[in-house]
């Protein structure tokens, strides 16, 4: 390593002691959301600290909603805001704004899933997750309604990092958010209120490669550093003109970088936590993971890609095939053999990421990458994110004795026991499959549109990727309309109020966006505007 | 990679090289050392070599305050703490090295090297001919820290500033994994002692590692003929499972 420290001369050059020290001007306006956010965690925080233990769960909830609501309706009124500020380390521009209003709804259904008491005295989260699995404490508490209510201000840190994240400029502060909004979601994956050492096994799990992951991502950033002599994107940028560096260590650089990114992501060859982690992890945490980690990490790939590589988009383009295939591949085929339906929308979910991940190899005439791929996957990301929580959101509907049956077998027949919830069920599934009349069908028509002119190939194995895919999907259909009822089978819980928006909203939402998606569609065109 | 880097480098200083040979070694093998160490105090130090190690690299490339930082934060403090964590949970209680996928670590292995070699590679020639550069600029006036905090609170101000929710995060994370809300009133030392009278068992338990082989909390006490005190033993399975590990070695 002593080598990489003798490189980059002027590391401190620039910021020289003899000249006069000029404050950084921070355009508060434009990060108003994110503050929110993050002062609302701390407010969370001290709530535990404070109220008594009766009052926290609903103090918590309705902190974290209104936080939520707050910032929304703040990133709604800073719409056309672009600027970036903080020292060039923040851009606020029409891409993070859309993306930030996306995870802060997002956000919110997950919150109200996990508020749900209807079906679990208590809720899906654990009472004390300090209290050793199997122990007498631990089954006294596991009847009562005590709830690990830090988990709130968690999920609000890591909606302020999921926030920062995607509007990072500088790789630096991109870390540092890529901490914040990873360390609360490896304690809320161990915190499962039923089968604990699974859920503990999971955040471990996630804990360990996520670490990893991070350490790819730092080397990286280490080496664009000694390429360009700076951490911020655009200065990236403009080195890959003029740098004197070899080019190796851009494309190392990037290569590392590009690692911990699609980690993020849960696109294959580095997906192999997914499965794991949300079959593990309580149900209203994977919605919460599978929808807004999703968009805060595809947001950093866009920004990466498009401000800091775009001219290099020639030496990056086999890497994105590469990758892309082997999620649709590994997404469809791998989870044909699956029995779980956690774990079958797991592999669903790499499979979709590689669907998305095709958007940015759109092209136009002059071989530049083009902005149909920004907004298309933008459309994508906010269709994907509001199908994929009804979805949790309805897993944890169906169960029995031991909490949530989510074997595919316990699903038989569960038309017969309740109609409703699997016509609703087999909707979001025909969503996911990408039929028409959903929101499924519009997303994944823009992103093939998109990348058809400039890797027709891809769309070839993407459309073949989906058809493998739906036939999972349908094999829970079928599971559901057509087998027996077992008889002992699980029952499908009524659920409170809470539940009961977010799987409407996000059930409507899938159906609205496939019949009438053009609003949204305008939106995304419109906000698919980077700065650097 | 360092001998080209060395080799290319006219303008490296006979003392910088000398320290580079001496305590380049001397980390490596506190790196392998700490991944091929079974005993986990023993891996432990083997990073604290390879850490003061770092922290000489980077005084010796002109990075005072890092390499200070280096020595007392992560050897003096982190590893510190570290050691004691590991001497508290027994440092018997060593991993399970069952391989439950036939194959795994020789690939591991080999996927490792194969990397290390690439990177050592592409990085030794892109530094090929290229004079190393110096610090003498920000460092000039003694400015070595000033010209850190000029970086830290203007072009890294919000990430500095973010740390701060790391930092609460990690608190509250401590707490949600360690901490158990008591569920009643405190009980009183009366209540206390008359609970202790009724057990049938007043007088203490016996402490882990008492007439055994070793004192972590992960070994056993014996009694005189040698079988396991179970009151030694802090209920749970998990622990029941380590103290079974320790009279594996007892036995051996």
């Amino acid at each position: 390593m002593s080598a990489l420290t003798a490189v980059p001369a002027n590391i401190l050059a620039a910021g020289t002691n003899n000249g006069a020290f000029v404050t950084p001007s921070i355009s508060y306006a434009a990060i108003a959301p994110i503050l929110i956010v993050l002062a609302a965690a701390c407010v969370g925080v001290l709530f535990e600290a404070v109220l008594p233990r009766g009052q926290r769960f609903y103090a918590q909830v309705a902190l974290t909603l209104a936080a939520l609501l707050a910032a929304f309706i703040d990133v709604i009124a800073i719409r056309g805001h672009s600027v970036v500020t903080a020292s060039r380390a923040i851009a606020i521009d029409g891409t993070s704004l859309f993306l930030q209003g996306t995870i802060l709804v997002l956000g919110a259904l997950a919150v109200l899933l996990l508020a749900e008491r209807g079906v679990e005295p208590g809720s899906a989260i654990v009472a004390q997750a300090a209290v050793v699995v199997g122990s007498p404490a631990d089954r006294r508490l596991a009847s009562s309604d005590r709830v690990q209510t830090e988990i709130f201000p968690l999920a609000l840190f890591a909606v302020g990092g999921m926030l920062i994240f995607p509007a990072a400029n500088n790789l630096l502060l991109m870390f540092v958010a890529l901490e914040v909004l990873s360390l609360p979601l490896y304690l809320m994956a161990g915190l499962s209120r039923r089968r604990r050492l699974l859920s503990q096994e999971a955040a471990i799990k996630y804990f360990l490669l996520g670490a990893f992951a991070s350490a790819f991502f730092l080397y990286g950033v280490a080496l664009l550093y000694g390429y360009a002599d700076s951490a911020n994107l655009s200065d990236i940028l403009r080195a890959q003109n003029t740098s004197t560096q070899s080019d190796t260590l851009l494309y190392l650089g990037f290569g590392l970088l590009i690692v911990g990114l699609l980690f993020k992501a849960g696109i294959a060859p580095f997906h192999s936590w997914t499965p794991d982690v949300y079959q593990g992890s309580p149900t209203p945490v994977t919605a919460f993971m599978a929808s807004c980690t999703k968009i805060a990490a595809f947001g950093a790939i866009l920004r990466v890609l498009y401000v800091g590589f775009s001219v290099s988009s020639w030496n990056w383009r086999p890497i994105i095939w590469t990758v892309a295939i082997a999620s649709i591949a590994v997404g469809a085929v791998v989870g044909l053999t699956q029995t779980d339906v956690k774990r079958i929308l797991a592999y669903s979910s790499i499979a979709h990421a590689g669907f998305i991940l095709m958007a940015v190899l759109a092209q136009n005439a002059q071989g530049q990458m083009d902005v149909s791929g920004l907004s298309s996957s933008l459309f994508y990301l906010a269709a994907y994110g509001l199908t994929t929580i009804a979805a949790f959101g309805m897993v944890t509907l169906v169960r029995d004795g031991n909490g949530e049956a989510t074997h595919l077998s316990q699903w038989s027949g569960l038309a017969r026991r309740s109609p409703l919830f699997a016509v609703t069920f087999t909707f979001l599934l025909l969503a996911f499959a990408g039929i028409p009349l959903t929101s499924g069908f519009t997303g994944k028509f823009v992103v093939f549109r998109a990348a058809y002119h400039s890797a027709a190939p891809l769309v070839v194995i993407a459309l073949i990727g989906s058809a493998i895919a739906a036939f999972f999907y349908l094999r829970i259909v079928v599971m559901m309309f057509f087998a027996e009822p077992a008889e002992d089978g699980p029952s499908v819980v009524i659920p409170s109020a809470l539940s009961s928006i977010a799987i409407t909203v996000g059930t409507g939402a899938t159906l609205v966006l496939g019949v009438f998606p053009q609003p949204l569609l305008d939106l995304a065109d419109h906000a698919a505007k980077l700065r650097g | 990679m360092h001998d080209v880097l060395l080799a290319s480098a006219a303008n490296v200083s006979t003392g910088e090289a000398i320290t580079f040979w001496i305590l380049g070694p001397v980390s490596l093998a506190g790196a392998i050392g700490m991944v091929a160490a079974r005993n986990a105090v023993h891996s432990a130090l083997s990073l604290v070599a390879t850490m003061m190690s770092l922290g000489l690299f980077y005084v010796v490339e002109q990075g005072p305050f890092l390499g200070l930082v280096q020595i007392i934060v992560y050897t003096g403090a982190i590893m510190i703490l570290f050691l004691f964590v590991l001497m508290l949970i027994g440092r018997d209680s060593s991993d399970s090295l069952v391989e439950t996928l036939r194959g795994q670590r020789v690939a591991a292995l080999l996927a490792g090297l194969a990397f290390a070699l690439l990177v050592a590679l592409t990085l030794g020639r892109a530094f090929t001919g290229r004079p190393p550069k110096n610090l003498d600029g920000p460092n000039a006036n003694n400015g070595n820290v000033d010209s850190i905090a000029h970086k830290l609170f203007s072009d890294y101000l919000f990430a500095f500033e973010l740390t701060s929710a790391l930092l609460i995060i990690a608190a509250v994370g401590a707490m949600v994994l360690a901490h158990i809300e008591r569920d009643g009133p405190k009980p009183t030392q009366k209540a206390l002692a008359r609970e202790r009278i009724r057990s049938g068992r007043p007088q203490p338990l016996p402490g882990p590692g008492v007439l055994s082989s070793g004192n972590a909390i992960g070994t056993p006490a014996l009694l005189p003929d040698g079988t396991i005190a179970p009151e030694s033993l802090m209920g749970g399975q998990s622990t029941i499972n380590v103290g079974q590990g320790g009279l594996g070695e007892i036995e051996r």
